[in-house]
């Protein structure tokens, strides 16, 4: 406010002057010295500022560094696995997506971690690239469980489809060159490839592959195409633990028995080749392997057509007993379970030809209710004999010592 | 209602959880002291009663909250909880039996035919889902029955849902989707 055009309220004179009290604004009298008007010490509005302090000291705004840490783990992985340029771009994306997704914003740093592996793995699937969860985990150290967890919880947040892999797919890329090996054990990997991919597309074929973990079985086809390829006495002493560690992988318990379900597949088929003259068992068929694979899908058909020639009666009285069985109406009782199909067919899951007794309910003896008559010729068998009175007496008596101490 | 198959598809009702309400405070020393078939777990905080005629174990809180399970029929849930209060009345607590609520069904059912699992998530991406490393079946989850169907590769299958009859429905829906990507027995 200027001093223009002021009159002092206590003498009336013009003559006001801007007089500054150390921050105070202040207008004064030449005069009389009062003082006219006066401002407040400070300007600041009532209430606070209207710019808050996080926005005056602001910078321009950075990602976060544990994003920024995330995307180099990404990009680490990616360099690992020696995906190409594409996957890792798309990888980076995700986890960029993921990482500001509401759901993953609160989460705890490990499974930030375990987020990292989870898009590789996405972009991997979408860009037909085959993985497995297993390798992912073991990339990060982690269960596998918790991976598969998270990744399921990624893919429904993001609402992003990616394929199934095909365990063909990935068992080409786990027979790699083992180039430190000695000459013996040795194999040209492209056979071994070729051989293995085979095994698994029989084990498919034959209900061992559906439901079940894919690494036990590529252990288990890579190892019985090892040892195929040249089935000498050393190879077939080879057993599957050596063979895992001169492979540098960790043995898995169930590769043993897909490597026994494989066996016994093959000796199935073994039986079928017609210029075999002795019994195939699983010990000799590993010479043969190479011929039942190369015929397999003939072979296949043989055995069909041999276990249904063969005993046709067996197979039929079951059937009879089956349509008795199913009632007209969906039921919710319990009922005694049909015979399992895993009889009748040549090939079904294992879980299904030994299938779990289920308990049934023992029927109740309804007929007996304690209060029928007894005849007096059976009277006699309901009462004790002075022998068998005095020998109970005894041991009741013992009984009671017993449980006194 | 079955227009998908003239043959039967046995539902078999295996668990049914349900909960209800004392509406009073329980003493849990009592009953682990003077109840029958009762096992008391002071570090979770509640005692478990099992019961014989309708086979159930109930798990029940101080605050008069019991949970029972193991029923195999909702009728028989309930037959069971009610005997349960009545247990507990004679124990000697002023128990109404209140708020009785199913809170979940699992049945089991087996069709007559093997599954591709494969074929089957591809035709049905969003709602069902597939990990062979992470567990053998497929799961398929119903949003609107909430209900969740797991589906082996051998035809079997596994439904949660709240109530039976939505788990019932539950089958029936996803029937015709199996049917199409069935796997035949014999190759």
């Amino acid at each position: 406010m200027s001093a223009a055009g002021m009159r002092c309220p206590a003498c009336g004179s013009t003559n006001i002057v801007d007089d500054d009290l150390y921050s105070q604004a202040q207008l004064v009298c030449v005069d009389c010295g009062s003082v006219v008007s006066e401002g407040v010490l400070a300007n600041d509005p009532v209430g606070g500022s209207d710019v808050s302090f996080s926005r005056t000291t602001a910078v321009a705004k950075r990602p976060c560094t544990n994003l920024i840490k995330g995307q180099q783990r990404v990009k680490a992985i990616c360099r690992i696995l020696m995906v190409n340029r594409e996957i890792e771009d798309l990888s980076q994306t995700y986890y960029k997506m993921a990482y500001e997704h509401k759901a993953f914003l609160k989460v705890s740093l490990q499974k930030k971690e375990i987020l990292t592996g989870c898009c590789v793995l996405l972009s991997c699937r979408q860009l037909n690239w085959p993985i497995t969860v297993g390798t992912i985990s073991c990339l990060l150290d982690a269960d596998s469980m918790a991976v598969g967890a998270i990744y399921q919880e990624m893919v429904k947040n993001l609402s992003i489809e990616a394929p199934i892999i095909n365990v063909t797919d990935v068992i080409e890329a786990h027979c790699h060159d083992s180039l430190d090996v000695p000459e013996e054990l040795a194999e040209n990997s492209r056979d071994l490839t070729k051989r293995a991919v085979a095994l698994v597309e029989l084990a498919a074929d034959s209900w061992i592959v559906t439901g079940r973990k894919p690494i036990p079985i590529m252990m288990a086809a890579t190892y019985l195409a090892w040892q195929s390829l040249k089935p000498n006495k050393h190879r077939l002493k080879f057993s599957l633990d050596k063979f895992c560690q001169v492979a540098k992988v960790k043995k898995l318990k169930s590769a043993m028995k897909r490597v026994a379900e494989i066996k016994e597949v093959l000796c199935k088929l073994g039986k079928e080749i017609p210029w075999v003259r002795e019994t195939v068992t699983p010990d000799n068929v590993i010479q043969l392997v190479e011929c039942i694979l190369q015929n397999r899908y003939a072979l296949l058909r043989r055995a069909m057509r041999t276990h249904e020639d063969a005993p046709p009666e067996g197979t039929a009285s079951s059937q009879i007993s089956e349509c008795a069985d199913q009632t007209p109406i969906t039921s919710f009782e319990s009922q005694n379970p049909p015979p399992n199909w895993g009889k009748r067919v040549l090939f079904a899951p294992p879980c299904v030809i030994n299938a779990k007794k289920r308990r049934a309910v023992q029927p109740e003896h309804t007929d007996v209710t304690g209060d029928e008559e007894i005849s007096d010729s059976e009277i006699d068998s309901y009462i004790r004999t002075p022998q068998e009175a005095r020998d109970f007496e005894v041991n009741v008596c013992k009984y009671f010592v017993l449980m006194e101490m | 209602m079955d227009s998908s198959n003239d043959e039967a598809l046995d539902i078999i009702i295996t668990n049914v959880v349900a909960t209800f309400r004392t509406r009073c405070h329980l003493n849990l020393r009592t009953i682990a002291l003077e109840g029958t078939n009762v096992i008391y777990k002071p570090e979770v905080g509640k005692v478990l009663m099992k019961l014989r005629k309708p086979m159930i174990t109930a798990s029940i809180w101080s605050s008069g909250k019991i949970i029972c399970t193991g029923a195999t029929s909702e009728d028989e849930a309930k037959l069971g909880a009610r005997r349960l209060a009545r247990c507990l009345q004679k124990l000697g607590f002023k128990v109404r039996f209140s708020a009785f609520k199913v809170v979940n069904v699992l049945a089991v059912c087996s069709m007559p035919f093997a599954v591709n699992l494969i074929n089957f998530t591809k035709n049905n991406r969003p709602i069902a889902s597939y990990e062979p490393e992470l567990h053998p079946a497929a799961t398929y989850r119903i949003k609107n029955l909430k209900a969740t169907i797991q589906v082996f590769s051998t035809g079997s299958l596994t439904v949660t849902g709240p109530n039976v009859q939505n788990v019932a429905t539950a089958v029936e829906q996803v029937y015709p989707l199996l049917f199409e990507c069935q796997k035949p027995r014999c190759k």
